[in-house]
């Protein structure tokens, strides 16, 4: 892989060179985006082992996947280019280093110039990740004598897996001939066996979009036109909003405005392919003069191979529709900790019905019966649950254990739903809102509501009888008298009793809002790209915590309070705790804004929906990404973890509900019904019933215990995560309301499990 | 939507761009918005590449200058967020840190005080003035009216030596009492924060009872000797530093 490295460092070299020869030396390094960049010191082969400022990193660990052999062939049509364009000096000195053998490894050469990555890419990075190089040194049209050296962006995934892959265009053949490649793929691809072919028709998407921004990439535009109308029909149906996207992008300069288009391109699509079938396809390609698709599938794409039966076609289309294929099955086998945390021990005051919680130790009857694991109320330790030390928590006050206490005395109290049994819904409707009302959350014991809207204010509203105060001043609070019983009432300025409060401080629309479980703090996240955390006691705002420079689109806070997360369109969701004003863990990896960030019920994971369309679920101890789940068909807006914490919901604007189980990382239900796209999913507070609102004005029940009763899990579908999800959506949907006018976008169970909706009336 | 014969070109334009990008419902604001900001956009970017065109001593804009512009224009409002590298390369670092520890029952936990937004946001002024010899000058009370002071209000009459009004600003967490002080100018009826109705123009030392009813506010007047051709100056000045950010 060294050899890669000097050819990498000779591509910046040649695009300098030829830069200089036209007389445009590009001296501003951009600082965002990665992209040619030439050094300032236009001179010399200094240039070619010095840092080149384009970010360029190299993981120590790369390994490159093309033998020695292809190295030289680069090696050879790079050397005939430059001869080709009379850059005998630049000739020179790549011969003579070429001959260098290798102690380019921690050569400055590969320090990262560009501001863009920072200090880190340094040739250091190990193992850790992720800075794999990826450069390509595109051969403009002959007329034009500029070489676009554009060293893309290295590549990391989030999974230590390096790629190092040069690859001179000179090899990949004549843009013309790309609808002849594409052609012949399709008609081999349509001649295999049934079994063979749903499988192998994964490959015309990824390969399609690949070839059709390479044509983009390197100017042939009007080739890249052709190329897409003839082909963009053929593609399944739920990539069309990609490929709309991908039709306004006919210039290299429209693709390094779009990031999620740039990071598609630099990383890897995942594909699943039973072993026959590949073996079939490669057979294929590499006879005759199919080389050129070979080497596109073999840089772009990732095949992951499994043994065993092909799938069909619906299986496949259950997993797939992301923007980065599927998920690699050993993204998905990390040890995930979904058990709950064990309750304290809180005495409990006997009352008449109570003396069943003092047995329990305090634990809320919760549980879902059917929980092996749950069912004994023993101490022992759950082995699917992390250890309460694994992440800190705040410790429990006082208060909390009175409201721990209301808690357990109002779960005492609990309906019983089922598919018999269903909750009385009340909806509580925002009227003139104006279609401004873009966020809204419920305390858990359903006494506040707030509202976030796109005037950049947030509201809270009383849902009891009980008016909203505000702590009485400085002064005033000196002169109460502390050791009255009623001191906490006392602290509250009678004149200041409302039904609602307002709160400004947003300069732009609120897209999130969290209550914190003990009802002192509610958190906004806007447009503006801060998080402001409010005081209820004194409905002023106490913080602002910047980081995101983007609009965030999500947050929420912890089920113990203290941590939130956040997400946004910079494609990180942030970990940030209340006395910290820089986050505590940022979760990067997905390729597109992350639309939607949740807690599960033991804090420990953190699931983040994105617009890239798959879930990801990370540990909040490493930050590491320990699932990757795709399904969805669109950008997903609502995730709902049961409260057993063993299964997850999720809603996309493709109008499904997908139900995952996290332990084993695999999707075991598909709701279909909602027309529209679902902002709203909330488990019942026993996890039997699910409950869904979308833009179609409804309000849909589903029942999960038999959802997730027939979840039939053998080895082979654990092991490779190909489930046969039947089809029984029907049968699973225990009621449809409808509303008037109504979008539903929140959806919150009591704790007697009556079942709370929100939405804006829009008529 | 308006027929198409009386729709202007530039508009048909916009709509075709709106379907061509598949928004099909949109509300008809949303074309005369896209225009605005297109007009802006292209002036913005022409204007620039003028002035470059004249630094450069060109006498006509060519593409070169518009596209500096353009490049310019984008580094500077149409930032993209960071690429992906970057990111994964600072969550790394950032991820490797352990989560810290948590002290216990250390109240509301927030960041340190120069992070939060607790801070009074104003400043009060002295409002010790230099009173001149004021035989036959028209004095004009200035009534300061601050909220929030320990004893429930006796009102004060200030004379020209100043009563200090004891600026109680309490804990920075959120608790901070509010004070404010209002000028009321001797034509002009002040804006009062607190629910207190506005004064008639005063002329001199009275205090209209009325301000005195609430619990909250510490009355003190002081004398200040203003000529008229100071007073607007005087006041606008102090107007200023006076009223309080609400």
């Amino acid at each position: 892989f060294h050899r890669l490295f000097i050819l990498l460092v000779h591509a910046h070299f040649i695009s300098k060179m030829a830069a200089v020869q036209d007389g445009q030396v590009d001296l501003e390094v951009e600082k965002k985006e990665i992209k040619t960049e030439t050094s300032n010191d236009g001179s010399g082969n200094n240039n070619a082992n010095s840092s080149s400022p384009g970010s360029t990193s190299l993981g120590a660990t790369s390994k490159s996947p093309t033998g020695p052999a292809e190295d030289q062939q680069t090696l050879l049509a790079v050397l005939q280019f430059l001869k080709r364009n009379k850059l005998n000096e630049s000739v020179d000195i790549l011969r003579r280093e070429a001959g260098l053998s290798v102690e380019i490894d921690d050569s400055p050469g590969s320090a990262s110039g560009g501001a863009g990555s920072g200090g880190a890419s340094n040739s250091t990075v190990d193992g850790g990740d992720t800075n794999s190089l990826l450069s390509r040194v595109s051969i403009a049209i002959p007329a034009a004598p500029a070489v676009t050296a554009a060293p893309v962006p290295p590549k990391g995934l989030d999974q230590p897996d390096v790629n190092v892959v040069l690859s001179a265009y000179s090899q990949q053949g004549d843009p013309d001939l790309y609808p002849l490649y594409y052609n012949g793929l399709k008609k081999f691809i349509e001649s295999v066996l049934d079994c063979h072919r749903a499988e192998l028709s994964q490959v015309f998407y990824p390969l399609f979009v690949h070839m059709y921004l390479e044509l983009v990439y390197n100017n042939h535009e009007v080739e890249a036109k052709q190329f897409f109308e003839k082909f963009s029909g053929d593609q399944e149906c739920y990539y069309a909003e990609d490929l709309r996207i991908l039709s306004g992008m006919t210039k290299k300069e429209h693709m390094k405005g779009n990031e999620t288009m740039l990071d598609f391109r630099t990383s890897k699509f995942v594909l699943r392919i039973s072993r026959d079938s590949y073996q079939l396809l490669k057979r294929h390609l590499q006879e005759r003069q199919n080389n050129q698709i070979w080497n596109i599938i073999q840089e772009h794409l990732y095949i992951d191979i499994f043994d065993g039966m092909p799938r069909s076609k619906s299986q496949i289309d259950a997993m797939s529709g992301s923007l980065a294929g599927e998920a690699k099955r050993d993204a998905n086998k990390t040890k995930v900790f979904y058990g709950l945390l064990k309750e304290p021990e809180i005495e409990v005051p006997l009352d008449d019905e109570d003396e069943e919680a003092e047995n329990e130790e305090g634990k809320p009857k919760k549980k879902k019966p059917k929980k092996d694991s749950m069912g004994s109320k023993s101490k022992k330790q759950d082995p699917n649950a992390p250890q309460q030390t694994r992440i800190p928590l705040p410790e429990l006050k006082d208060s909390d254990k009175l409201d721990k206490i209301m808690n357990m005395k109002e779960a005492a109290k609990k309906i019983r739903l089922g598919s018999d049994n269903l909750p009385s819904i009340c909806f509580y409707t925002f009227l003139n809102a104006y279609q401004g009302l873009t966020a809204v959350d419920i305390t858990d014991d359903s006494s506040l509501i707030a509202g976030g809207f796109a005037d950049s204010t947030v509201r809270v509203w009383s849902v009891t009888p009980k008016k909203l105060r505000r702590v009485k001043s400085a002064a005033d609070l000196s002169n109460i008298d502390k050791e009255s019983d009623d001191v906490l009432e006392r602290i509250m300025d009678e004149k200041t009793a409302s039904e609602s409060k307002i709160l400004y401080g947003h300069s732009g629309p609120v897209y999130g809002i969290s209550f914190s479980p003990d009802r002192n703090y509610l958190l906004s996240s806007s447009e503006d790209g801060t998080v402001r955390l409010w005081s209820l006691q004194t409905f002023t705002c106490l913080v602002g915590y910047k980081g995101h420079n983007y609009p965030v689109w999500d947050t929420q806070f912890s089920p113990y309070g203290y941590y939130f997360v956040s997400g946004g369109h910079d494609r990180v969701a942030r970990l940030w705790a209340t006395d910290h004003y820089q986050p505590l863990r940022m979760f990067a990896g997905h390729l597109a804004d992350v639309t939607c960030t949740r807690f599960h019920p033991n804090s420990n994971y953190v699931a983040t929906g994105s617009a890239d369309r798959t879930i990801r679920l990370w540990d909040v101890l490493n930050g590491n990404c320990v699932r990757i789940l795709t399904g969805h068909k669109g950008p997903i807006h609502s995730l709902a973890f049961s409260p057993n914490g063993k299964f997850m919901a999720s809603g996309a604007t493709d109008g499904r509900v997908l139900l995952w189980d996290i332990g084993h990382g695999l999707m075991i239900g598909e709701l279909k019904g909602h027309t529209d796209t679902i902002y709203a999913l909330r488990f019942s507070r026993d996890g039997e019933i699910l409950a869904s609102g979308s833009m179609d004005n409804t309000v849909k029940l589903w029942d999960t215990l038999k959802a997730f009763d027939d979840v039939e899990l053998d080895d082979f579908t654990a092991a490779t995560g190909h489930i046969h999800l039947p089809e029984n959506s029907q049968e699973l949907l225990l009621g449809s309301y409808t509303t008037k006018s109504t979008p539903v976008i929140h959806l919150h169970f009591t704790r007697r499990n009556l079942l709370l909706a929100a939405g804006a009336y829009n008529p | 939507m308006a027929s198409p014969k009386t729709v202007p070109k530039d508009a048909q334009v916009m709509i075709q761009i709106l379907k061509d990008m598949g928004i099909t419902e949109y509300e008809p604001r949303v074309i005369n918005q896209m225009l605005e900001f297109t007009y802006r956009y292209v002036t913005t970017i022409i204007e620039d590449a003028k002035i470059y065109a004249t630094h450069a001593k060109k006498n006509n804009v060519d593409a070169d200058d518009i596209r500096l512009a353009i490049q310019c224009r984008m580094d500077q409002s149409f930032t993209s967020p960071p690429p992906r590298d970057f990111l994964l390369e600072v969550a790394r670092q950032k991820n490797q840190t352990p989560l810290p520890l948590i002290k216990p029952y250390t109240g509301p936990r927030l960041p340190p005080d120069r992070y939060c937004l607790t801070a009074p946001n104003y400043r009060l002024k002295s409002i010790q003035k230099k009173v001149s010899s004021s035989a036959g000058r028209i004095t004009v009370p200035r009534l300061s009216v601050g909220a929030v002071s320990s004893r429930p209000s006796t009102p004060t009459l200030g004379t020209p030596s100043m009563q200090s009004v004891t600026t109680k600003v309490g804990t920075p967490v959120s608790l901070s009492g509010q004070r404010f002080t209002v000028q009321i100018p001797s034509s002009q009826t002040a804006a009062s924060k607190s629910s207190t109705p506005s004064t008639p123009t005063v002329q001199n030392v009275h205090i209209n009872p009325s301000l005195i009813g609430s619990k909250n506010i510490l009355i003190t007047t002081n004398m200040v000797s203003q000529n008229l051709a100071n007073d607007s100056l005087k006041r606008k000045h102090e107007d200023d530093d006076d009223y309080d950010a609400l």
